[in-house]
């Protein structure tokens, strides 16, 4: 058995704060073999980043306190001179981060940045020679026409092509392990897959161990051969992917699994309607032109947005919009609810046309039609209380006020499941899944006919989405809502729909009952969606490749 | 159960900066020492700011000694020494009380400071709220206002105003305001510092426009103003109050310099600038007289920029004001030269 | 490029229209006293008054009065009723004076204020920053004109470590030429470092937290080489544009500065006037001014997309 490449013993890393010192990591220790794919997963605050961080020594300040023992092939990292640290990120250790779009400095060429990096550890290399090499790696990662890519800006490269550039940075001076650190969160499904099969390969091809940093089981059945799960600072479940996932025998990890929302695994559906649809699209079209000109600005081009749209949604059902970024899903939305004004196009909402009305004539239809955000936030006003956010829709259009407001405030937050108590409170003393709740509440007080959710989960824990998604399916039991439920994950989709429409550059390119979309879908795209998205189990997903291989 | 509201935890923070304390305290006690002008002019010099002493004497420990000599020469500080009478000595050929004198002009100074910046702060507010949540045409038109004001040299600008408005004073329809009046150089400065507050305001509304707690107030149909008043402008507090005691401070600075140059605040009335013109003349024989109402302007203008920067620093400790990185002036200039 | 160029220039021409029509209302029409009187200033009488309604078309209705006190302006026809002179010829000889009064005091307020901020974000927290902070916010809360007195008074009139006297040209004798105009660039400088460093050390503190600085630290660059080539070099950007408008705005004349340290440029000449409560000269300085701010307006734009390869031409710097 050969050593460990990497060893972790009791690591304890705790910040000083405003509010006093918050421990992140609470004692953890685990091995990394060279080679071996590593998979650490847990939600928000699980330490899991943090772990990641010091290891390359990132979390090193004056309000850190660290104890323990990080050892890289024997050589003790926590306690080195920043000269030996500097040595070992990115020439032995290389880690890549979540956001492509922010990760790159933004006012240097692609290249220079990888040149930067290679000269940073080998400063006898040619600025020549270095350039040839940056091109090299970027070719490796699969990026197109790499001789003139090389030369371009970050903001010139899409969000999965910035993440394999960020990769083949990483890779630049052909380090013994990279940490990628929800690598893939931040893009959509299809891209996600193919920077998923481009770490496989590598990890594959080179030998390059990997410790992935994740809170998506997907992408961890994807990848790992082991897994780690955090909870609050400590290790509570180790073991090859398979034991985790199968014969996991701590509390937390199967209560996480068991909320993982998978594509293959539905709710039963509820009979189809046959009544008047409550809200009808016909033909939408929302195009946002693109002005320029010499003295004037004249309409050079369309942005397309929404190119054409038709569906219709019964009473008390749940349609599933599906799209990835830049599908249009959420200017759709927008349209339909008439915060934006359609360019083109019907809408009519029980029975009477909507579209184009002034926002007058929209003032009392507002009632019935709501809306659930995404950023839990970012849709809370930070400076009022959250007893007042949630009354103000009823003050707003007459139906309360005074103590009456003030009751029917506090009911709201009671049916969401909050305690009324909390009404003088603001939305900074809430966590996101509460902060959430509240937001629910406020679509609820008017009672309104159609509620709208744009990814209402999406920025939500893992183990939070399924409790919300449950108070979203009985508060519709027991009001009577019809909701549009807009997301991106087409498995929470399923979870809650009746109908699926799918979106893809502006148009909808299949629509039908939720099993018979995602089980046997028509079209091209849904396809592929469909194909990339990560199943969370081991054996399904090895199941999926090797038959995709031959 | 009470929470605890974002100002209050602003407030927390700003009681621990001790040295915004301080300077705040300092703050304080310079306005204390203004508002006493009466006491002192009536109970201790027995005199006015305006009230000329040339052929008097002073009896000082006994002596008498002239208030201005032959060579036309101005006594120096007699501190206690005739009983607090010309305490700082007396302001050139006239004769004048200087203590006297600079608690008077302190008086103008910081009311003219305060009254202009809370001009400039509202004009700002409105057009940035208007110009922000419209966008399109009204903010164009702003936009085009502020920038045909921004190409005035600022002192220029000011002069030349202050210049016009001097001597004929205003009359716009039923409002008539006499040359000599403070209410001149207070709605010109107003009115001259407002681009430079509204721009970053202006920012912050856009930026604060995109959130969706702003999009929620529309969707449940908040109109205009509900969303202006209701949503922008309470998160909007925090970087106006910054802004009116930065502008506090640059407005008594341009205040000072103009009527340094005799375009600000007009004789009768005094102000720390007049009093370092007057002083100006004076500068070789009689240092003090400029020395000191200069120092008092700068202990004022030094507090009320900690004391801003520590308010800045309790309301928002994470931006810091992240406009200033990437539009093109968030502070606007002290530096009216 | 050239659409750019046509746009900001149609732009331009826009706003100093504006400008001047303000100008024209500032003057000619706000004010409630008789303009020809106005501009005759102290030595009015009679005669002078009538010749220069003539002169100006005061009698002429409103937008006559404009074109032609601007073509008076622009064809160099201004002149000075208290000092007879030819205002525009006056301005142009300002020039030198002026534009080495404001390049040095930028060469000074760049340096210090850059080195400063650098300092002071790299040390955050610690007593160099402190220390720093201090000087930068003293600096941006003294008058000027006091400074220039104090400064004038003690170090020139009484240590006479400075010469009195004033502005000598480059050509004639370099070294008399800075040292008639050290002081004056110290004292233009003091507060411009302090805000300037105090603008850097925000920007820094903030690139600090960036994610492409995490990126450069993961990828093994030294300490020095994140804050210069990736913190400093970010946030120069804005400081870049800052500089731009400020340059641009002090070619027009330091008015305090000249005027107090008797260096003869436009500063001054705008100094003499107001004192004199001589119209001409201001009007036309004004416009000379506005003319620079706008211009540099323009070129901080064109820097921006030069320094910031995100934004493109046509997209303003605010």
């Amino acid at each position: 058995m050969s050593p460990p490449l990497l060893s972790v013993r009791d690591l304890r890393v705790g910040f000083a704060t405003e509010g006093g010192l918050v421990q992140a990591v609470d004692g953890a220790s685990f091995e990394l073999a060279a080679g071996e794919v590593l998979a650490i997963v847990g939600e928000s605050g699980s330490g899991k980043s943090v772990t990641a961080e010091t290891i390359m020594g990132l979390t090193r300040g004056p309000n850190t306190r660290t104890e323990g023992s990080i050892a890289l092939d024997g050589r003790e990292l926590l306690d080195a001179g920043e000269e030996e640290l500097r040595q070992v990120r990115g020439a032995r250790i290389a880690m890549i981060f979540q956001n492509p779009m922010t990760s790159f400095n933004p006012v240097y060429r692609i290249g220079a940045q990888v040149v930067e990096a290679i000269r940073a550890h080998r400063p006898q290399v040619g600025r020549e020679e270095a350039r040839e090499h940056a091109v090299g790696l970027l070719d490796a990662v699969g990026i197109p026409d790499p001789e003139r890519r090389v030369d371009r800006y970050p903001h010139e490269f899409s969000g999965g092509m910035r993440q394999r550039a960020m990769i083949a940075m990483g890779l630049a001076l052909e380090p013994e392990i990279l940490i990628a650190d929800e690598p893939t969160t931040a893009l959509d499904v299809t891209i996600q897959a193919q920077i998923l099969e481009l770490l496989r390969r590598l990890n594959r091809e080179r030998g390059l161990a990997t410790i992935l940093i994740t809170h998506d089981f997907g992408v961890v059945a994807e990848l790992a051969d082991r897994v780690l799960v955090m909870h609050e600072g400590r290790i509570v479940e180790r073991g090859s992917l398979d034991d985790v996932f199968y014969a996991s025998k701590d509390p937390y990890t199967r209560k996480l699994l068991g909320s993982v929302v998978r594509l293959d695994r539905a709710a039963p559906l509820r009979p189809a309607r046959r009544e008047q649809p409550l809200l009808e699209v016909t033909d939408l079209v929302k195009h946002f032109p693109v002005r320029q000109g010499l003295l004037f600005d004249r309409e050079v081009d369309r942005v397309r947005a929404v190119d054409g749209v038709s569906f219709s949604v019964a009473p008390g059902e749940t349609l599933g919009l599906v799209g990835e970024s830049g599908s249009g899903k959420s200017t759709l939305s927008r349209a339909v609810l008439q915060l934006l004004r359609p360019t083109s196009g019907s809408v009519r909402f029980g029975g009477r046309e909507i579209a184009g009305l002034s926002r007058r004539q929209m003032q009392p239809l507002r009632a019935e039609m709501q809306l659930i955000f995404q950023d839990p936030y970012a849709s809370l006003n930070p400076r009022k209380r959250v007893g007042q956010i949630v009354g103000e829709p009823l003050r707003l259009h007459g139906r309360a006020s005074g103590a009456d407001l003030r009751s029917q405030a506090g009911e709201l937050l009671e049916r969401v499941g909050l305690a009324p108590e909390h009404y003088n409170r603001y939305p900074h003393e809430f966590s996101g899944g509460q902060r959430q709740r509240i937001g629910i509440a406020r679509a609820l007080a008017l009672r309104p006919k159609l509620i709208v959710a744009d990814e209402p989960v999406s920025a939500l824990d893992v183990s939070i989405r399924a409790q919300i998604l449950a108070l979203l399916s009985d508060l519709q039991e027991e009001f009577g809502l019809t909701y549009v439920f807009v997301a991106h994950d087409i498995g929470v989709v399923r979870q809650v729909s009746d109908r699926i429409a799918v979106m893809h550059e502006g148009r909808i390119v299949e629509q039908g009952p939720a099993d018979q979309v995602c089980e046997r879908p028509a079209n091209a795209y849904t396809q592929t969606l469909l194909a990339a998205v990560p199943v969370p189990d081991p054996r399904e997903s090895r199941a999926r490749r090797s038959s995709s291989a031959s | 159960m009470d929470g605890r509201s974002p100002w209050y935890l602003a407030y927390r923070r700003l009681r621990h900066n001790r040295v915004a304390l301080g300077f705040g305290a300092l703050l304080a006690a310079i306005v204390v020492f203004v508002v006493a002008a009466p006491l002192w002019a009536d109970h201790v010099a027995g005199t006015g700011p305006n009230a000329t002493h040339t052929t008097e004497r002073v009896e000082v420990d006994g002596e008498p000694r002239e208030v201005v000599n032959r060579e036309g020469e101005p006594v120096g500080p007699l501190w206690l020494g005739a009983g607090g009478k010309f305490f700082l000595g007396a302001d050139g050929r006239l004769g004048r009380d200087e203590m006297v004198r600079l608690m008077y002009g302190g008086r103008t100074s910081l009311f003219i400071g305060v009254v202009a910046a809370s001009i400039t702060v509202l004009l700002a507010t409105i057009l940035g709220l208007l110009a922000g949540y419209y966008g399109g045409r009204i903010d164009g038109l702003i936009a085009r206002a502020l920038d045909v004001v921004w190409a005035f040299p600022v002192t220029l600008l000011g002069a030349a105003l202050g210049l016009a408005l001097a001597t004929g004073g205003l009359g716009i329809g039923p409002l008539q305001i006499s040359g000599e009046s403070l209410w001149i150089p207070i709605l010109i400065i107003g009115v001259v510092y407002t681009p430079y507050v509204t721009r970053p305001l202006r920012g912050q509304v856009l930026a604060l426009r995109e959130k969706e707690f702003v999009e929620a107030a529309v969707s449940q149909g908040s109109g205009p103003l509900r969303v202006m008043f209701g949503e922008l402008l309470p998160n909007l507090l925090s970087t106006i109050i910054v802004f009116f005691a930065i502008s506090v401070a640059n407005t008594m600075l341009l205040e000072s310099m103009l009527s340094f140059l005799g375009v600000g605040v007009q004789p009768p009335n005094t102000s720390w600038g007049t009093m370092i013109a007057d002083g100006f003349e004076l500068i070789t024989s009689a240092p003090l007289l400029t020395v000191i109402p200069g120092a008092m302007l700068l202990l004022t203008v030094l507090s009320v920029n900690v004391f801003a920067d520590g308010l800045r620093d309790a309301l928002d400790p994470r931006a810091k004001l992240r406009l200033e990185a990437h539009a093109g002036k968030a502070e606007p200039e002290g530096t009216a030269i | 490029m050239a659409h750019f160029a046509i746009r900001r220039l149609a732009g331009m021409i826009a706003v100093l229209f504006a400008v001047s029509v303000l100008v024209f209302a500032i003057f000619n029409v706000i004010p409630s006293a008789d303009p020809a009187r106005q501009l005759a200033g102290r030595s009015a009488n009679p005669q002078l008054i009538a010749s220069i309604t003539k002169e100006w078309g005061f009698d002429d209705p409103l937008p006559r009065q404009y074109l032609t006190m601007m073509e008076n302006i622009l064809t160099g026809k201004v002149v000075s009723y208290e000092t007879r002179e030819n205002v525009d010829e006056r301005i142009v000889e300002g020039i030198p004076a002026t534009f080495s009064l404001c390049i040095g005091a930028a060469v000074i307020w760049m340096f210090f204020g850059i080195l400063f901020g650098y300092l002071s974000a790299v040390r955050a927290g610690g007593l160099l920053d402190r220390a720093l902070t201090v000087v930068a916010v003293t600096g941006i809360s003294i008058p000027v004109f006091w400074l220039a007195a104090i400064l004038l008074n003690y170090l020139t009139y009484r240590l006479e470590l400075f010469p009195s006297g004033s502005y000598v040209p480059l050509t004639e004798s370099p070294l008399e030429w800075a040292n008639h105009l050290i002081l004056p660039w110290v004292t233009l400088a003091v507060i411009f470092v302090g805000f300037y460093s105090r603008v850097l050390r925000s920007n820094m503190l903030d690139a600090m937290n960036e994610d492409y600085v995490r990126t450069a630290r993961a990828k093994g660059l030294s300490e020095r080489r994140v804050m210069t080539r990736h913190v400093l070099r970010n946030s120069l950007v804005p400081i870049v544009t800052l500089f731009g408008l400020d340059f641009g705005a002090l070619l027009g004349g330091a008015i305090v500065v000249e005027g107090i340290f008797n260096i003869n440029g436009i500063g001054q000449y705008a100094y003499e006037s107001l004192i004199n409560l001589d119209l001409p000269p201001i009007m036309a300085i004004t416009l000379f001014g506005a003319f620079f701010i706008v211009l540099f307006n323009a070129l901080v734009d064109i820097a921006y997309a030069y320094l910031d390869p995100r934004v493109k031409l046509g997209e303003t710097a605010q």
